[in-house]
């Protein structure tokens, strides 16, 4: 009884740890190799600016300085592209062109990079540098569940939509349930569209998508889990804990960690 | 000489006997005419008649005819046939004996006519050289003994002259005869082999066989349907609304042996009235239907002239202007065919268009003003809050069409009885189809296909019960429809096919197939849910690994697709294994064309497109009175309700009054089962319009349009703008008198279109609406959750007029998208560690202070 309480607040503790602590760190790390990325294929002028785009690839920096953000943006919007920047969504146009781009972010885990968009008023500004330029985005509002839509948009037109997630009530801060977007117009020119772009994205890609197709993965990692917590039992009862403890303990982590980020697919990708 | 003039003489006397003006029409559209007819054998100068017959010959209906529409030939008082072939069409016909051959030929049979235009044994269609040409010795070269044939019919050679003897690899000791073929551009074929027919006879030619040697009864009675041809199925032939055609009917009698004959010449037939040759025996050839060209059976022919509608393309030929489309329901497409030109070529109408599309897209299109109109049968899910009208067009509704051959050469099976579960069975793929489908893991016991099920065999008796893939499969639509909804709609208001579906097994024991069950009925889409595939030693199976049920189900995309497929006998099971050469890889494709006498297959049609093919249709079921949910062995119990004209008004009748003032009526399986007369596959196919914002020159179309296809358009014919068969029409009085008025009711409100209260709908030019918001080219982002966060593009604008800045649209509020896991996973995960890191220490102190007591 003791023990299995035990192991169910070691766990709680660790998803906690990993959600919130982290896949922060992992993030910025991410972000940190992105960024290099994106900085050589922008100097090689490789950046892709229509067409399908394979996920994860860098696509454009995004940089509001309001609220001191500077991310860069990756292509595809599911809950994996997710854990490391903001994701473009792939049936909309890029950043800079005419048309509506939607970008997502996350709320919470991974940084929660997103976290205070819900802060901007309307004249803040969002810069976004993508293949095409520097494109510059004046925001004209939060728009939450019931709030009108915006007008429909002028021919030759843009406009950004940053899509995360707030709660609401006394853990507002963990509770990131409802989708919440914040629409910004155009001002500098609009760039033209490349044609080819997709037309329709999956359930896993729209707002609080969750990607099951993570699920054997999952149980992979699991299966690992298991594999290292045995064995680590095993080595226990033959050299002592002491010495079992300090073999065992990195692969302990590195499978814990790996089955965390796993388990990170199946939640929504807002939060 | 002398036997010159006695042929002469002798024509002549029976030439009297024929009754040439006996052709009469009882009504402008069926045909009917009665010939005498003998065969005679001449002995030493004297005349003595062997057989002598009175033939009279029905067919249904002759006036604009379309490709591949079948005729019904019926006739009476012709010899009773032998040795029965199982397919009696082309070359596989021959082999019987005192058939009735039934051909198409070009040009009338009138001797006043020019001889271009005049039908004659050279533009009559055949498609092997075996029934136009024959290489024989003197003593089995018939034709040359024909009692009938003229002098230059008798030489050893004739049919063409010079006679081709290098192209058709004559020998020159034998008697030759070639029928040519002559080509409505003028081409003569010769036709004495492969190579030298006319290109629409190549072997596997694109159609099968029409002509056929039909069978006559013991009582002298005989009918089959006949498929013509126009000049876009066969151009040689050429029949089209300026080309006159005739069908031509030749009973065979026998030659008429003139004197001097051999024995062949004088055979009367070796198979009794009514046996069978099942494999294909030789027959006495004096009264076999190969030599249909004879002097002795071309002069007992009787002609039936047919007229062929307008092509499909007069509008596009003849009318410059834009079309206006209407987009929608396949099942008014043999209406709209036929009114199409009735619009097009009057100065004072539009350029009607119909283009076929699922409903529901249909639907969209026109709300979204990218289409005038729409025809859905069936009350469409609204995306915005436009107001649209439902005007009645035309009744009509779907059946499942059946090909089935009895056993023994009995010929087809004349009524089909269907219960919503054996539809639901086949639908569900749970007949396994053969010995590789039963591996299928929860259908072991299953039939594998449906003449096996018990149910199927109760209702429908006297079929054999050989295992066959194409028994396993209903084929069907692959695209959304509302004949799909309306058929789901079918099962799921029958408890026992509703219960069967649910996993319930049926009183024989059969169970619905795992993949579906519990599906969520009525759906417009059929899924293809089962994944299963099988393992096989076939060398092909193990290559290719592809779902075994979704091959025998194949959907295709359109009603008249099925209707051919049926037509044709052809399954669409992809089942066939082949490769081009043993180096190749193994493909999986459509298996053959069925035998004729071994047929079975079902599919579901439009009534329009099975009235224009003269497809059988199925009975279904209405009521059951009693049994319900019990094992049964016949149809006592149960009523079954053929897809007749007054079934479908019976139907009609139980319709409830729309929800909203002009909307649709609530027609279908749900309501029809009140009224066990009524045909639950009945369904009204309506022109859906908006009744605001629509530019006013399309609004007067459409009204137009409304207007003429309830009145003109509902006048039962095959000429343009009227009504074809499998139609019921809708008329003031009866049955149809509420979608009647309701038609006008819409028509006169689609013209008026109230004014929008956020748009100005006078500006007629401006017909373009707003489409996504990224302009041209860019895809619109959110299919799925439209209106989400893609404001732009949210249908919950007005669809029409929005200048670029100037007026303030009221826009639709954003959706919500929540997620219980995204609020509510980070505080259980808070709680848990809480709960658990409280409660270890609290056991763990409980536990000592237990330890403590004791």
């Amino acid at each position: 009884m003791t023990s299995s309480l035990t192991v169910l607040a070691v766990v709680a503790a660790w998803l906690l740890l990993q959600l919130l602590l982290l896949s922060g760190l992992a993030q910025d790390r991410g972000q940190t190799l992105l960024h290099d990325q994106l900085r050589a294929d922008l100097a090689a002028a490789t950046v892709p600016i229509g067409g399908i785009v394979a996920p994860g690839t860098p696509v454009a920096q995004l940089v509001i300085p309001a609220i001191d953000l500077e991310q860069v943006v990756v292509e595809g919007t599911s809950a994996g592209q997710l854990a490391d920047a903001p994701g473009h969504r792939r049936d909309t146009v890029m950043p800079g062109q005419q048309g509506t781009a939607v970008v997502y972010g996350r709320a919470v885990t991974h940084g929660g990079p997103f976290a205070d968009v819900t802060s901007l008023r309307t004249g803040d500004v969002i810069e976004a540098t993508t293949g095409q330029g520097v494109a510059r985005y004046t925001v004209t509002g939060v728009r939450r569940a019931g709030d009108p839509l915006p007008q429909p948009l002028a021919a030759g037109k843009g406009r950004l939509t940053l899509v995360t997630a707030e709660g609401d009530g006394r853990l507002a801060a963990l509770s990131a349930g409802s989708a919440v977007y914040v629409d910004a117009d155009l001002s500098t020119e609009a760039q033209p569209v490349p044609a080819g772009r997709l037309n329709a994205v999956t359930d896993a890609e729209l707002p609080m998508g969750t990607d099951t197709s993570a699920m054997a993965a999952l149980a992979l990692a699991l299966g690992g889990l298991l594999a290292v917590a045995v064995g680590l039992t095993w080595l226990t009862r033959r050299v002592g804990a002491p010495l079992a403890w300090v073999l065992g303990i990195a692969p302990l982590l590195a499978s814990a960690w790996v089955a965390g980020d796993m388990a990170v697919h199946l939640l929504p990708n807002l939060l | 000489m002398r036997r010159a003039v006695l042929a002469l003489t002798l024509a002549l006397t029976v030439g009297a006997l024929v009754s040439p003006g006996g052709a009469t029409a009882d009504t402008s559209d069926a045909f009917s005419a009665t010939k005498s007819m003998e065969r005679v054998f001449e002995e030493g100068g004297d005349r003595v008649v062997v057989d002598e017959r009175t033939v009279t010959v029905k067919v249904d209906h002759t006036k604009n005819l379309r490709g591949r529409e079948r005729v019904q030939v019926s006739w009476s008082g012709a010899h009773p046939s032998g040795g029965r072939a199982t397919n009696p069409f082309g070359e596989k016909g021959l082999d019987q004996e005192y058939p009735v051959v039934v051909l198409q030929c070009r040009g009338r049979d009138d001797s006043s006519l020019p001889a271009g235009r005049r039908l004659a044994r050279e533009t009559c269609w055949t498609s092997t050289p075996r029934q136009r040409s024959v290489q024989a010795s003197e003593r089995t070269a018939l034709w040359r003994q024909d009692a009938f044939a003229s002098a230059t019919d008798r030489e050893p050679k004739s049919g063409l002259s010079p006679f081709p003897s290098e192209q058709c690899d004559d020998v020159e000791r034998l008697s030759s005869r070639v029928t040519p073929f002559r080509a409505a551009s003028g081409t003569v074929h010769v036709s004495c082999s492969a190579t030298t027919m006319a290109p629409e006879a190549a072997a596997d030619a694109a159609f099968p066989p029409a002509e056929v040697a039909a069978f006559t009864d013991v009582d002298g009675n005989g009918e089959v349907s006949f498929e013509v041809r126009t000049a876009t199925e066969n151009e040689s032939l050429g029949c089209s609304s300026t080309t006159p055609c005739s069908l031509v009917v030749i009973p065979i009698m026998g030659i008429s042996c003139a004197d001097g004959a051999s024995n062949e010449c004088l055979k009367t037939g070796q198979f009794a009235p009514g046996s069978s040759n099942y494999s294909g025996e030789g027959v006495d050839a004096a009264v076999s239907p190969v030599y249909w060209w004879a002097e002795s059976n071309w002069r007992n022919r009787i002609s039936v002239p047919l007229t062929f509608a307008t092509e499909p393309d007069v509008c596009d030929v003849k009318d410059s202007r834009a079309p206006t489309a209407f987009y929608g329901s396949e099942l008014l497409s043999q209406a709209s065919t036929q009114w199409a030109p009735a619009y097009c070529l009057k100065r004072d109408r539009f350029k009607f268009q119909h283009n076929r599309m699922a409903d529901g897209a249909a639907f969209a299109l026109m709300e979204r003003g990218e289409a005038a109109a729409a025809f859905v049968s069936g009350e469409q899910e609204a995306a915005n809050d436009t107001r649209v009208g439902y005007a009645p067009t035309a009744v009509t509704g779907f059946a499942v069409s059946y090909v089935i051959d009895r056993p023994d050469n009995a010929g087809e099976l004349e009524q089909l009885r269907l219960t919503p579960r054996l539809l639901a069975k086949l639908i569900t793929q749970s007949y396994t189809g053969s010995t590789i489908g039963q591996q299928h893991p929860g259908m072991a016991k299953n039939p594998m296909s449906i003449n096996q099920d018990p149910e199927f065999r109760a209702l429908n008796p006297g079929l054999d019960s050989i295992a066959r893939e194409a028994g396993a499969a209903l084929l069907s639509l692959s695209e959304a429809s509302d004949v799909v909804e309306s058929i789901t709609t079918y099962i799921a208001s029958d408890p026992e096919a509703a219960a069967f579906v649910k996993g319930q097994a049926d009183p024989w024991g059969m169970v619905v197939n795992p993949s579906y069950r519990a599906i969520k009925l009525p759906v417009d889409e059929w899924p293809l849910l089962d994944k299963f595939v099988p393992s096989s030693a076939q060398e092909c199976r193990r290559q290719i690994s592809t779902p075994y049920m979704t091959q025998l189900a194949a959907p295709i995309s359109s009603l008249r697709k099925i209707a051919e497929a049926v037509l044709d006998g052809w399954p669409n099971v992809q089942t066939k294994c082949t490769r081009s050469s043993v180096s190749d890889p193994w493909k999986m494709g459509r298996v053959d064309r069925q035998g004729i006498g071994s047929r079975f297959m079902l599919g579901v049609v439009g009534l329009g497109d099975a009235a224009r093919l003269d497809l059988r249709t199925a009975s279904l079921q209405t009521k059951v009175t009693r049994g319900s949910g019990t094992a049964f062995t016949n149809a006592s119990g149960r009523s079954f309700v053929a897809p007749t004209e007054s079934a479908v008004r019976a139907a009609v009748r139980t319709a409830r009054a729309p929800r909203a003032a002009l909307g649709a009526l609530t027609l279908g399986p749900e309501t029809t089962r009140r009224d066990a007369a009524a045909y639950p596959g009945a369904m009204v196919v309506y022109t859906a319009a908006r009744l605001e914002g629509m530019p006013k020159a399309d609004a007067r179309k459409v009204a137009q349009f409304i207007r003429v296809a309830t009145t003109e358009g509902q006048a039962v014919g095959a000429a343009n703008g009227q009504l074809p068969r499998g139609f019921v029409p809708i008329v003031r009085t009866g049955a149809t008198a509420a979608l009647w008025k309701q038609a006008r009711a819409v028509a006169d409100a689609v013209e008026a279109q109230a004014p929008s209260s956020s748009t100005d709908a006078g500006d007629d030019d401006d017909t373009k609406p707003v489409k996504g918001a990224p302009g041209d080219g860019a895809p619109s982002p959110s299919g799925a959750a439209p209106g989400a966060e893609a404001p732009a593009a949210a249908p919950g604008t007005t669809p029409s007029n929005v200048p670029a800045t100037t007026t303030t649209l009221e826009a639709a509020p954003t959706a919500a998208t929540t997620s219980s896991t995204g609020r509510l996973l980070m505080a259980s995960l808070l709680g848990l560690l809480l709960l658990a890191g409280l409660g270890a220490p609290a056991v763990r102190i409980a536990a000592l202070v237990r330890g403590g007591r004791r």
